[in-house]
């Protein structure tokens, strides 16, 4: 390796200052190596799309013991909503846990505000002692013999070199591609979020779900709301404000001419949304894409000198019940920075020693976790789980409940007789109960 | 030939957000920033410089405000330094100024003093002109552009409803730029990583020999935050004592009347300015004298 002036030269060059980045540069700095962190917007979080649940409580917890007490999280979530709409009905499942772990140390997920959370995670990097570089773009990486050296920073003078670059841009990741790792996407592997926050007093917040203190809910929708895009919906609260959004299928949405903020407006205009929402006021708007195809995205997730992690490497678990992804950003980060340092140890970067992240993800839970969701994703994103299974179980509580004089059916001839009037073939049916099974249960 | 420039840390207006229930700004979610106009005033300080001059930095502001002053060294600023004291609660321009001006001598004073013509935040556009009347230099503002031509400093400025005025002032000088005349130039990669960790160096009361004493002026204090409320709107009645034709001409007009203003051309200024004081105190905006 041709060797470059020192301050030029690191150990580690991270991209991206997201969950998946700022867990690396943590982790490696700590191991005592050079780290720079390399970030586009004008502070860590500035270009991400707020307002979360973080489920990676558990995860930060070994770095930064008790982080919750310093970080500006928001509430922790201990009631968990799912719910099934047609156009003017809702059916939800309730949970609530005040059992350990959710309502008590170290909690299983925090609202958090994008912006003030990656920036503070980024700065827990700087202070273990990472180099965070702001308003750098990285166009692109440098190679020698074939091997990635490093990155080129958009800015005279831009090139800078590392041992490892580990790629942490996000969905989309322009450097997987640029190395060569990852094709481009089709639309209906993607999905876009459109998101808002709006301002809400605490208290109204904590009658309106009954909370108390820093109690929190996460509400997922699934149904008519997205109309025929595939998607859902969501809907958590913050300590004074609400994150809610839409996501919608990337290429449904161009098929069916819908526009993202279209689908936001009806959802906030929902029977069971409106009430929720009301009176509040809009702070931010945001959209962002989502990789939702799991492990048919994943990239080859290493090369000679480079490594890929969070989004980037498709780690987001979108997924029905699941919106996941700061944990599996978080938890690939580390996983590549623990390569890292042990290629640093060999002083070998070839992607023979860097195979080892795929131990390494194995161990985090990363990859056997993707494996098992393997069906979800495209299963999920069906139109007849996402749109039709909801809508009819919506529609079923309808009739069960509702007292107009006519004879009173059971549920199952009443089941019967709302699938013999559907599009769907019982074995068809049959066929998706299945599958829902396999991809949930099993 | 030796520049100075003055640049305030700002917020970004494009971050506050005012509460909706409260009429505060959310202090928790605004970015600070190097006011434009100061911007362009460096990048126009860089190109100035020749090869033997130098460039230096200024800003009195706590120590966010450090940022800032690494962000114009990694464009090319020769030396920074910050004025800054915890015993500094709030500041008017004119404590601002004595402390940039204070400032300006630690080291020799500079040939040329580029300020911005406005803040964006509190932007009441006194700063050049009250330090230069510390310094007792000549000043110019709304300078849209400026050019030195045998020592003298040739200056166009930007006078009411798009007229100009081309005026030349001696150095050293004080100039105040319109914000948006040129941007400030891209650092390269190595300098800006450079800068990050290169300590500013602060001055406190003490170090520029000020005590709080020479600080003390009238201080004004703030009561209460209201949200704006709309205007109540007057409804026009003519006047009932006028003939028949000053109503209509009244109802026509809808009760603008053109503002009248006198043109002071004679006189010494000492004249002229109690002819304005006058004119003040006629209308209402100053107190008569007891
Ligand atoms: C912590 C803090 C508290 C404050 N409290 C008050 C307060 O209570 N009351 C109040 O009226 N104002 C307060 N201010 C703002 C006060 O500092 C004025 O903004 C300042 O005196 C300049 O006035 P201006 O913005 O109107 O400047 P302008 O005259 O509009 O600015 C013109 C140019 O002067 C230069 N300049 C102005 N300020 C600075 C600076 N600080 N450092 C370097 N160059 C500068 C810049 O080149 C600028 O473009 C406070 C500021 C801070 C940081
Ligand atoms: C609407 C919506 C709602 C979501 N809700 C949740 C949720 O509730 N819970 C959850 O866990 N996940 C959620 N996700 C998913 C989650 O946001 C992502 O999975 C997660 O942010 C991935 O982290 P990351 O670090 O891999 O990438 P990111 O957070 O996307 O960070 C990438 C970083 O890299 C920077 N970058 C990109 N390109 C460059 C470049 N060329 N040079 C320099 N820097 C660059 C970006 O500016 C950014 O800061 C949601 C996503 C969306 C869109």
């Amino acid at each position: 390796m041709t060797t470059h002036p020192a301050n030029q030269q690191f150990d580690v060059i991270v991209v991206g200052a997201g969950p998946a980045g700022s867990a690396a540069a943590l982790l490696a700095a700590r191991a005592g190596l050079k780290v720079l962190l390399l970030e586009r917007g004008e502070y860590p979080g500035a270009k991400n799309a707020s307002g979360a649940v973080f489920y990676g409580s558990a995860i930060l917890n070994e770095l930064i013991p008790n982080w919750w007490e310093q970080a500006p999280v928001e509430r922790h979530i201990c009631r968990r909503d799912i719910a099934f709409m047609s156009p003017t009905t809702a059916v939800a499942l309730d949970f609530r846990s005040a059992g350990v772990g959710f309502a008590t140390a170290p909690y299983n997920g925090f609202t958090v505000l994008r912006p003030k959370f990656d920036r503070w995670l980024a700065a827990q990097a700087e202070a273990a002692g990472a180099f965070v570089l702001t308003s750098a773009v990285v166009d692109d990486v440098l190679r020698e013999k074939g091997h990635i050296v490093g990155v080129r920073v958009r800015r005279e003078q831009g090139e800078i070199y590392g041992k490892v670059v580990i790629a942490c841009d996000g969905v989309n990741s322009f450097l997987a591609k640029k190395a060569g790792l990852q094709r481009e996407f089709h639309p209906h592997e993607l999905s876009l979020g459109v998101k808002e926050v709006i301002g809400l007093d605490p208290a109204i917040i904590q009658d309106r779900f009954h909370l108390t203190d820093n109690d929190g809910i996460a509400f997922e929708y699934l149904g008519a709301i997205t109309e025929d895009v595939h998607g859902g919906a969501f809907l958590y609260t913050n300590r004074d404000s609400l994150s809610l959004g839409v996501i919608g299928q990337v290429s449904s949405l161009v098929e069916r001419r819908k526009r993202p903020y279209e689908l936001l407006e009806r959802f906030k205009a929902h029977p069971a949304v409106a009430p929720l929402v009301r009176g509040g006021k809009l702070r931010e708007y945001s959209a962002h894409l989502i990789p939702e195809s799991g492990w048919a995205m994943k990239p080859k997730l290493y090369t000679d000198g480079m490594l890929v992690a969070g989004d980037a490497a498709g780690f987001c678990l979108a997924a029905g019940l699941y919106l996941e992804g700061m944990n599996y950003a978080m938890q690939s980060g580390l996983a590549a920075a623990e390569t890292a340092i042990f290629a640093c140890q060999k002083n070998n970067f070839s992607a023979r020693v860097l195979a080892a992240y795929q131990k390494n993800l194995k161990q985090r839970h990363v990859s056997t976790d993707f494996r098992a969701y393997r069906h979800a994703p495209s299963f999920v994103n069906g139109p007849r789980l996402q749109n039709l299974y909801p809508e009819m179980v919506a529609r079923g509580m309808e009739q069960i409940f509702r007292v107009d004089g006519t004879p009173k059916r059971k549920i199952l001839p009443l089941t019967y007789r709302m699938v013999r009037q559907s599009t769907i073939k019982p074995g068809q049916l049959l066929r998706d109960v299945y599958q829902v099974a396999r991809a949930y249960l099993w | 030939m030796r520049i100075a420039v003055c640049l305030k840390y700002v917020p970004d207006p494009s971050t506050i957000e005012v509460d909706p229930l409260t009429g505060l700004i959310d202090a928790g979610r605004v970015l600070y920033m190097m006011n434009p106009a100061d911007e362009s005033a460096l990048e126009l300080a860089l190109r100035l410089r020749p090869s033997n001059g130098t460039v230096t930095v200024f800003s009195v502001g706590p120590v966010e405000a450090d940022r800032l002053l690494q962000d114009a060294l990694a464009a090319g600023a020769d030396a920074a330094l910050r004025v800054w004291d915890d015993s500094l609660g709030s500041l008017k321009p004119i404590v601002t100024t004595m402390l940039l001006a204070a400032a300006l001598r630690v080291k020799e004073l500079p040939d040329l003093v580029l300020c911005g013509g406005h803040s964006v935040d509190r932007g009441s556009g006194t700063v050049p002109a009250l330090l230069a009347e510390h310094l007792d230099w000549p000043v110019a503002t709304d300078v849209t552009q400026f050019e030195l031509r045998s020592g003298r400093m040739r200056v166009q400025r930007r006078l009411a409803r798009g007229a100009r005025a081309e005026s030349e002032v001696t150095l050293p000088a004080i100039l105040g730029l319109e914000s948006g005349l040129v941007h400030l130039r891209q650092a390269s990669l190595p300098n800006l990583m450079r800068v990050k960790h290169t300590p500013i160096p602060l001055y406190g009361l003490e170090e520029l020999g000020l005590s709080p004493q020479d600080l003390h002026f009238p201080a004004m204090t703030l009561h209460e935050v209201m949200p704006p409320r709309p205007r109540t709107r007057v409804m026009f009645t003519p006047d009932i004592h006028g003939s028949v034709q000053e109503r209509v001409a009244q109802i026509m007009s809808a009760g603008v009347a053109g503002k009248t203003g006198k043109i002071l051309e004679s006189g010494t200024p000492e004249q002229q300015a109690d002819a304005i004081i006058a004119f003040l105190r006629q209308r209402g905006f100053l107190e008569q004298p007891t």
